[in-house]
């Protein structure tokens, strides 16, 4: 594991250097004052592959802005720097970005431990935060800041969602797979709570260590105990690996799989027998509302060349924390956090604008963004290999709502907050 | 009867991992032995091989006419096994540029190599990155070894046995070369003292290239034989550098069937620790190293190498 950090450190050390060489250089000739926005999310590590989404993201809510003339009168600049989703390094960039390259505000995070790491920085020298793709409960709950908001739903939000019904349609025998770091303790914790509540028994927890690739240990004592139910909190490439063993298993159709959200970037391409069980998302590229073919059209333009053909959940998320930014600093007039926070803290969007089935608002209590939850399973009758999930409900915001964060939450007051003008 | 029955699946799924873990170690274990460098592209030239039968299995052959029609309506066996002999021998001539540029570090200290097998490795892997994208892949298997069977109530996966009997039978191959050929008679006596070897009128500078192309290839049949289990994507091979190292060093360098057991021994610990303690289940092959190593610090069959010379 050293190695592996060392190579990972060393590589994206050099690359960060040269993209903010690069950046720099341009914000040096730029005319008038951009405004630089830090974005702080994975290029190596086990979430690589969402952290280019999620920046995909925020480049396209970018470049609108930037399009009409940026945010009040400033061109908007972005540096990038891998935060390899390791804590450490999430410190470490968000140090570095906010004291050496000035920043003004910081986007982005897929893991929920580089998502706490980067926003205890980020509290300490009052800049907006931020988490666009984590989703861990405790990112707006017990770690919620002043300066962070949180933009995805969370595991309790989804297990909200589908927990209770899988119980009573599936069975009360339950075995936990959790991957071994906060967004998988923090998301099976709340699973249990609300399994063990609707009469569910844990048969047992298995702990998946980060970096596993073999599940077949695992898998084989599933079988042992063989559960009704299996709830899987297991991220990124690690849930590649999973997926595919228990494909070649055979295991999808043996036990009720209730895997938490699925990351668009996780599975897009797999083949769909590979997307067993039920799991949940907050938004889809077919998703027939408003404002939804022309959003796809503005990616596949934007991103002629990408692999995903169509934007996911995490793209979506990395768009709408921008945009929703962009709009907070031209509704305050200033970009100012204090007065941004505020904003960000009445935010409400309508469902037609956000093409979520229900209006979507920010908690002021806990900074995180309430919002519509689906839960899908694999469209296994769609010709169209970019179709691979078929929505099978929804749940409005106050249905899933993570009821406990209100309590465990206990954002810092605005005069415990620095002051900060970019 | 119970305990039994409940730790046989687990034992056949340690040796069958074993297996596997062997045959990532193989061609670390040959460069090391011989030419006394720690490849630290090894991982990525796994991954490299998997990106190569990928790409023979399932081309994008648009472009190439009635050859692309005539070469997508083979089957996917035909495919899969010109793959499995083709891209070892692709990595293989990668393997053997890269000893080209390795040959001004010779006789310097290690670092030198460790230094540019390492720049190798994340070339490679960037390079990857660019040709092939950094998105999953999925590598399609035959069908005769996908699928599932039953047994003792347990359900197993065909692809995992063929994977290690692919396995056993690539340590044999080896063996075979390195003990009952005069090539192997050579590359064995060239590991012990090279400069006998030299002054006995072998051409040495043609061995080393010939033994790194040849750990390359086998790197690249175990990222061929792999992949389908863990999946392919750019940084693949950052999991297998490691417990390859691990493996030669609790074996014993040089020694090739210290390699082959301690893979197995790797593989049974893992089995079981993930089963029974599985937050315990990526750290037991390093306990296993230390407890090793602690006893024994030439490792459980290691002879006096040529590194300690």
């Amino acid at each position: 594991m050293k190695m592996r950090n060392t190579t990972t450190r060393l590589m994206t050390g050099a690359a960060a250097c040269a993209v903010a060489s690069v950046i720099a250089a341009s914000g040096a000739v730029a005319a008038g004052n951009p405004l630089l926005i830090g974005l702080t999310s994975d290029a190596s590590g086990q979430y690589a592959n969402s952290g280019a989404s999620d920046r995909r993201g925020m480049m396209m809510a970018i470049e609108e802005f930037n399009s009409k003339g940026g945010v009040l009168g400033r061109q908007i600049k972005t540096i990038h720097i891998d935060t390899e989703t390791t804590p450490a390094t999430g410190s470490r960039v968000a140090e570095r970005m906010i004291t050496r390259d000035k920043v003004g505000f910081m986007i982005g995070a897929v893991s929920s431990g580089v998502a706490n790491a980067i926003s205890q920085v980020a509290q300490k020298y009052g800049v907006v935060y931020l988490n666009t793709n984590s989703s861990s409960p405790t990112e707006s709950g017990k770690n919620c800041h002043r300066v962070k908001f949180v933009w995805d739903g969370n595991g309790k939000n989804f297990a909200q969602a589908a927990v209770k019904n899988a119980v009573s349609k599936y069975g009360k025998k339950w075995v936990l797979m959790t991957n071994d770091y906060v967004w998988g303790h923090n998301t099976s914790k709340a699973t249990r709570s609300l399994a063990e509540g609707a009469g569910a028994k844990i048969a047992e927890e298995i702990m998946i260590p980060q970096g596993t690739r073999d599940f077949s240990s695992s898998l084989l004592k599933i079988q042992q105990l063989n559960p009704k139910v299996v709830a899987a909190a297991v991220g990124g490439d690690d849930q590649k690996a999973m997926r595919t063993q228990i494909s070649q298993l055979d295991m999808g159709t043996k036990y009720a799989w209730i895997n938490n959200q699925q990351d668009w970037p996780d599975v897009y391409g797999l083949p769909t027998k590979n997307l067993f069980g039920v799991f949940g998302t907050t938004w889809y590229y077919k998703f027939d509302l408003p404002g939804v073919k022309e959003f796809n059209a503005k990616y596949q333009k934007m991103y002629p060349h990408t692999k995903m053909k169509v934007p996911g959940n995490v793209f979506y998320n990395g768009y709408w924390a921008t945009r929703s930014l962009m709009e907070a600093i031209e509704k305050a007039g200033t970009t100012e956090n204090h007065a941004v926070i505020k904003q960000l803290e009445q935010l409400r969007i309508p469902a037609a604008v956000r093409m979520q089935h229900d209006d979507a608002f920010m908690n002021p209590k806990t900074h995180q963004m309430q919002q519509t939850v689906y839960l899908a399973r694999a469209n296994l009758s769609s010709k169209d290999k970019n179709d691979m999930f078929e929505i099978v409900a929804h749940a409005s915001p106050a249905t899933v709502k993570d009821g406990s964060a209100d309590t465990t939450c206990k954002l810092e007051s605005f005069a415990d907050t620095p002051k900060y003008t970019p | 009867m119970d305990i039994i029955l409940n730790l046989l699946p687990h034992l056949v799924n340690g040796l069958a991992l074993g297996l596997l873990f062997a045959l990532i170690a193989l061609g670390f274990m040959l460069i090391v032995g011989v030419m006394e460098l720690i490849n630290l592209a090894h991982g990525s030239l796994f991954a490299l091989g998997a990106y190569f039968a990928m790409s023979i299995i399932d081309p994008n052959l648009t472009y190439f006419g009635t050859f692309g029609e005539w070469y997508s309506g083979l089957s996917l066996t035909l495919r899969y096994v010109v793959a499995l002999a083709l891209a070892p021998a692709l990595v293989a001539v990668v393997g053997m540029g890269l000893e080209i540029c390795m040959r001004r570090t010779y006789g310097k200290k290690a670092e030198y190599g460790l230094l540019l097998t390492y720049g190798a490795a994340l070339v490679i892997e960037e390079t990857i990155r660019i040709v092939w994208g950094s998105a999953e892949q999925v590598m399609p298997i035959p069908d005769a070894v996908s699928g599932a069977f039953m047994a003792g109530g347990m359900i197993y996966s065909n692809y995992r046995f063929f994977a290690a009997g692919f396995g056993l039978l690539m340590i044999f191959v080896v063996w075979l070369f390195l003990e009952k050929t005069p090539y192997g008679a050579t590359i064995k006596a060239g590991a012990h003292d090279s400069e006998m070897v030299r002054a006995l009128g072998v051409n040495l500078t043609r061995l080393r290239l010939l033994v790194f192309g040849l750990g390359a290839s086998l790197s690249a049949v175990a990222g061929i034989i792999l992949t389908p289990i863990w999946g392919l994507r750019p940084h693949v091979g950052v999991d297998v550098v490691i417990p390859a190292f691990l493996i030669i060093v609790v074996g014993g360098i040089g020694s090739f069937w210290g390699a082959v057991i301690a893979g197995v021994m790797v593989g049974l610990v893992v089995a079981f620790s993930g089963a029974y303690v599985s937050e315990w289940s990526m750290m037991s092959m390093y306990l296993l190293l230390i407890a090793v190593i602690t006893f024994r610090t030439r490792g459980l069959f290691g002879k006096k190498s040529s590194l300690e010379l």
